[in-house]
């Protein structure tokens, strides 16, 4: 028997099993919690600092007072102690007179004892200071007047709180009981309202834009392909990698090996470094690899005679590699993956896939010179069934010429450079 | 008394179209009255399958509330809508783009009620995963 009301199950990225209601309550409460919590800070701070600091400014009156007491006020834990100046003044108001023990109108704690005293050092005992008293309450007084900087910068916690909170229950608002589908238009209207969107208003809807591919002339053919990852921040990438890899390791086999210069080995600790070596080691290893392959392979180039490509074209493409070494095979492939990301748990994960895979070109055996590089062309023509790029936000299909090469005494090398296919041209694309 | 339906027909009663072409076709609520009903949504839309999450772009959209709009709840409503370029629909191994014309229903009490047609954009082949 089905349960009618699931609070919670399985989930696995945006696929809940769990009630959708159910989360919406607890989210909501969870940040009604957040917007309450802010609400009443903000009530606090300016009930019991600002609107009495703002009265002190605006509204009390001057008079003249006696100093006939200043101390450093504490208060707090003795590990944590906090202190304000206090000082007791005399004044008469309406024949009335007035001892209240003062300072200013926040009456703040301060953890620096240092500016408690020097606020107190410059009033002195039996002297008159002018001073405000409030004319509502004039009981109420104070001995400085002005505005506290931190007090109005510190309102920003709670209004953060306040914004965020209520951000979140409008989106919640906004989306009870909304359909995906109807989420989605949401979405897709607030899209179309940012006038900087590069996207706006193309044709082609998740096809990736094709600036990039086109903005580069090719020497022999119209376009210059862009590669993938150039091989030089691969190299860098592994460098510091490497680095900060070994680095740590090389700390706790420095103390391994104390142990063992000692005469007191500990084994344990040997144990426990010996596979970190192994992996740094392999770091290294991969480290001068992909340094023979980027010093010792020079650059690839590749060139198409059009771009973006279309289901059941054909074009030329030039390949060129520079180098100076014996090229045992080279060969370029045209190959098609998918691409999925999901979050399982608190990770995001990529899976992808290759659905087509294609040789459009081999060589074997050339003698690379510095000066010249080798070319060689070669035809492509896609499938007229293909499928063309596509990019959302989790799900991607991307096409790519993939050039492989084989050298005498070098590692084998790859190199992939992305192309984009577009789906059949339509005579008045719609909007 | 009988429970509620959606009636949801294409055009012909197609269900292959090629980009730029024009969808159309209708919906029509059996078994509710116009009190019961809160609203009706349409949407044509696309939406991805497969091993990453799940990513959905509605292409057209109505949403008809009976409160608003002076006809009969139960008389055809009629949509139309030329398709887009792309996506297109594509049987990959671990992604998948499924376009449907998707009718719901939302009732004043009681669960939502959904009636999807599938259709296919395009004639994108089937993929298979080849060896690296």
């Amino acid at each position: 028997m089905s349960r009618r009301f699931r609070f919670y199950e399985k989930k696995r990225g945006d696929r809940r099993t769990g009630s959708k209601q159910f989360g919406n309550v607890g989210e909501a409460l969870f940040f009604g919690f957040f917007l309450l919590v802010g609400c009443l800070a903000l009530w606090a701070m300016g009930v019991f600092l600002i609107v009495p600091e703002w009265r002190a400014n605006r509204h009390f009156v001057e008079t003249t007072c006696v100093v006939l007491h200043k101390a450093v006020g504490q208060a707090g834990e003795p590990e944590s102690q906090r202190y304000r100046p206090e000082i007791e003044i005399e004044y008469n108001v309406d024949g009335q007179t007035f001892r209240p023990t003062i300072y200013d109108a926040t009456g703040m704690y301060s953890v620096s004892r240092a500016s408690a005293e020097e606020a107190l050092a410059r009033f002195e005992v039996g002297k008159e200071y002018p001073c405000w008293y409030d004319p509502i309450d004039p009981g109420r007084a104070v001995l400085v007047q002005g505005y506290s900087g931190w007090l109005y910068l510190s309102l920003l916690v709670p209004a953060s709180f306040i914004a965020i909170s209520t951000r979140r229950l409008i989106y919640i608002w906004l989306n009870w009981g909304t359909s995906a589908e109807r989420r989605s238009m949401m979405s897709r209207r607030a899209g179309e309202l940012e006038f900087f969107e590069e996207s706006r208003g193309k044709a082609l809807a998740n096809v990736p834009s094709d600036t990039n591919w086109t903005n580069s002339p090719g020497t022999h053919l119209a376009y210059r392909l862009p590669i993938a990852t150039t091989p030089g921040w691969t190299l860098f990438a592994l460098l510091a990698a490497c680095l900060v890899w070994n680095g740590i390791v090389a700390t706790f086999v420095v103390m391994a090996v104390r142990t063992h210069l000692v005469g007191e080995p500990d084994w344990l600790l040997t144990a426990f470094v010996v596979p970190f070596v192994v992996i740094g080691m392999m770091l290294i290893g991969f480290l001068v690899r992909q340094g023979l392959i980027t010093a010792g392979v020079g650059a690839t180039r590749l060139e198409i005679s059009n771009h973006p490509l279309y289901p059941g074209g054909e074009y030329e493409v030039l390949i060129s590699q520079a180098g100076r070494f014996q090229l045992t095979s080279l060969n370029v492939f045209l190959v098609c993956q998918e691409r999925a990301t999901y979050r399982q748990g608190t990770d995001t994960r990529t899976d992808t896939c290759t659905v087509y895979r294609e040789c459009l070109y081999t060589v074997e055996n050339v003698a690379l010179e510095d000066h010249k590089p080798f070319d060689g062309r070669c035809r492509l023509v896609l499938p007229a069934n293909a499928m063309h790029s596509f990019n959302s936000d989790h799900n991607e299909i991307g096409w790519k010429l993939v050039v492989r090469g084989s050298a005498a005494n070098r590692p084998d090398y790859e190199r992939d450079f992305p192309v984009l296919v577009h789906p059949p041209a339509v005579e008045s694309p719609p909007e | 008394m009988s429970q509620p339906q959606v009636e949801l027909e294409l055009a012909g009663d197609r269900r292959q179209y090629q980009p730029g072409e024009t969808l159309s076709g209708h919906y029509r609520l059996l078994g509710v009255t116009a009190r019961e009903v809160r609203a009706v949504e349409l949407s044509v839309l696309w939406y991805t399958e497969g091993t990453g999450d799940e990513d959905l772009a509605v292409h057209f959209f109505d949403r008809f509330e009976p409160a608003t709009r002076a006809i009969e709840v139960c008389q055809p409503q009629y949509f139309g809508t030329q398709l887009p370029a792309s996506p297109l629909s594509y049987a990959g191994q671990i992604v998948k783009i499924f376009w449907c014309v998707r009718a719901r229903v939302f009732f004043t009490q009681g669960k939502d009620l959904m009636v999807e047609l599938p259709i296919v954009l395009g004639a994108v082949a089937a993929a298979k995963e080849v060896e690296e």
